[in-house]
């Protein structure tokens, strides 16, 4: 498989987020991983000390030029994440949109990283601009409930909702949408959180066929740091196996989240000892330990079909 | 397998060499790798054209107290290679007592990277750090010829001059030592080069034993970029593994090496094409597509015991 991703993301010399999060599993799956990193901190910001340097929109643009000079900015995916700059986000802009003039079919997946649990955790600035600059250009997202509310100005209550909010991400560009996580109740109780996925490809011949599904994911009583990031990663890989299969790609995806989850939870509460609080240091990711888990995910998760059409052509 | 590795070296976002030819291979072998990216270029500075930025001492040091201040600042091993920069290589020596003083069983494995083929590649003043503060506190070094040459003041014309750089070498610090390659006539002919290997340990009674290899590895006509990187992290894991058997750690080494470097040189050449020579990104090491040979290397070079 030659397959070559450019992911701009943040660099932790410790742990797992950002381009630590991404890189080792897509390249145990076979991807070549170019990267540029968006900052170099000693760890991510939630430990109780942090320090680092971070990437300047100029400076971004100077690397991109290198790789442009040597002509090899070739890429069939580009994945970005967390961003806390609006001229860094607008230099993404414009090397992505370069990019796909230079493989139109290039697949651009974003995480449109704003906030969650109703509260933005990024500057408020960065709303326009993923709004009308970068979701446009994404093909794959991935939003939480509060993202994609957010982007689309429309509450998610029901699941109705959720395929309503799903539709109207769909029409602002990206073909294949995935609400990481919702606050909807799941039929198999509280202990369960409710993820949903929709994709919408047009066909050839002008027909469109869509595809939307839901999954009910195990919660886990902790919080962890760098699975959305891996979750992005590892939807690009399953969704480049399973192109036209968003139930199996989804499937693939919350499943080997599932397996770092329960291996990452189990080693912490080992280190924390009975009845203490994992800390944010023992909570990270066991990425190079769930590498079989990563390259050949046994489903743990299941999705359901809630909806399947194809438009006839008129 | 609990083993946390310090990394300090560069970040390319295309190709593999520094970290990135250092990481994938020791992640996907298990150990936990912390990195921290010494520069971030574009590419390796064969290619035509590299841009990007480094990292100062004083950012180095900034990046350190992070850890040092979670109290994360563990490791197993340090790993260093190409540096550029004075006072960058003082910061990193100054990191590496500090963590050897929180664990004094720490394995500091070095690439002392100056020079090869008769020059020097670095500026010429990082030599006196590299002979009077870092190789001291090295536990394994890496040195091609030239730089063992560099560092004992000695010439090496026979393997017996060898030998005799490698004991210099071991009185500065590091008991484990390869010369990872050298103009020795090999004995398999010319279309191999000669490696030599050297290992003190003090036995349980007390008495100081050298064992002491010599390997023949394949030529290939083709310059590589980041595989001095590569085979520092891969004796990193071999000797890990076999702490006290350096025949079988380099060979296993020798042979990650081989396999990598082949793959890569069939590839080149195909993207090449017939009678055309291939270019620096067509050249980059094919690192992904050999996890396998990575986790689990096919023994291609047997390394021989020189007294």
């Amino acid at each position: 498989m030659e397959c070559r991703i450019l992911s701009i993301q943040s660099h932790v010399v410790r742990g797992y987020v950002g381009n630590k999060s991404a890189t080792f599993p897509l390249q145990v799956l076979g991807f070549e991983v170019d990267s540029i990193n968006s900052v170099q901190f000693s760890n991510h910001t939630g430990y109780a000390h942090w320090k680092g340097q971070v990437l300047t929109a100029e400076e971004l643009n100077v690397l991109y030029e290198g790789i442009k000079l040597n002509k090899v900015n070739q890429y069939d995916y580009i994945l970005t994440g967390y961003s806390r700059d609006i001229s860094f986000l607008e230099v993404v802009v414009d090397i992505i949109q370069e990019l796909k003039k230079a493989s139109p079919s290039l697949v651009y997946v974003c995480d449109p990283v704003m906030g969650d649990n109703g509260a933005m955790y990024v500057p408020e600035n960065l709303l326009p601009v993923y709004k009308n600059k970068v979701v446009p250009l994404a093909d794959i997202l991935t939003p939480n409930q509060f993202e994609a509310e957010l982007l689309t100005g429309k509450k998610i209550n029901t699941e109705e909702d959720a395929v309503k909010v799903m539709d109207l991400l769909h029409e602002m560009g990206p073909e294949t949408v995935v609400l990481t996580s919702t606050d909807l109740r799941s039929k198999n109780g509280d202990q369960f959180l409710v993820a949903l996925g929709s994709q919408k490809i047009k066909n050839p011949d002008g027909t469109s066929t869509s595809q939307k599904i839901s999954l009910d994911i195990p919660k886990v009583d902790a919080v962890f740091v760098g699975t959305g990031d891996l979750f992005a990663a590892m939807l690009l890989a399953w969704t480049h196996h399973h192109p036209k299969d968003l139930k199996t790609a989804c499937e693939k995806t919350a499943s080997v989240m599932h397996h770092v989850i329960k291996r990452t939870i189990t080693y912490a509460n080992e280190m924390a000892g009975p009845g203490k609080k994992p800390s944010p240091a023992q909570l990270e990711l066991r990425m190079v330990q769930s590498k079989a888990d990563i390259e050949n995910p046994s489903i743990a998760v299941k999705a359901k079909v809630i909806e399947k059409t194809s438009d006839q052509k008129l | 397998m609990e083993c946390r590795v310090l990394s300090i070296q560069s970040h390319v976002v295309r190709g593999y060499v520094g970290n990135k030819s250092a990481s994938f291979p020791l992640q996907v072998l298990g150990f936990e790798v912390d990195s921290i990216n010494s520069v971030q270029f574009s590419n390796h500075t064969g290619y035509s054209h590299w841009k990007g930025q480094v990292l100062t001492a004083d950012e180095l040091h900034v990046l350190y107290e992070g850890i040092k201040l979670n109290n994360v600042h563990q490791y197993d091993y340090v790993l260093t290679g190409y540096t550029r920069d004075t006072s960058f290589l003082e910061m990193v020596v100054d990191i590496i007592q500090e963590l050897k003083r929180a664990n004094p069983n720490l394995v500091y494995v070095c690439d002392p990277v100056l020079g090869d083929h008769g020059s020097m590649y670095v500026p010429q003043n990082l030599y006196p750090v590299y002979k009077n503060k870092v190789v001291p506190v090295a536990d394994i070094i890496t040195p091609n010829q030239f730089e063992a040459e560099l560092l004992t003041g000695k010439n090496i014309s026979s393997q017996k001059d060898a030998v005799e750089v490698m004991d210099l070498l071991h009185a500065m610090g590091p008991d484990t030592v390869v010369i990872t390659s050298s103009d020795l006539p090999p004995r398999l002919g010319d279309r191999f080069l000669v490696s030599l290997g050297s290992q003190r340990h003090v036995r349980p009674d007390g008495t100081r034993v050298t064992q002491r290899v010599r390997i023949e590895v394949p030529k290939v006509d083709a310059v590589f970029v980041g595989t001095g990187d590569l085979f520092a992290a891969m004796l990193l894991a071999w000797t890990h593994h076999y702490p006290n058997d350096l025949k079988t750690a380099c060979e296993k080494t020798f042979s990650v090496m081989h396999h990598v470097i082949q793959r890569t040189i069939s590839y080149a050449h195909e993207l090449a094409g017939p009678g055309r020579r291939p270019s620096p990104p067509q050249l980059e090491l094919r690192m992904i597509q050999s996890k396998a040979d990575i986790e689990d290397p096919a023994i291609v070079t047997e390394a021989t015991v020189i007294s």
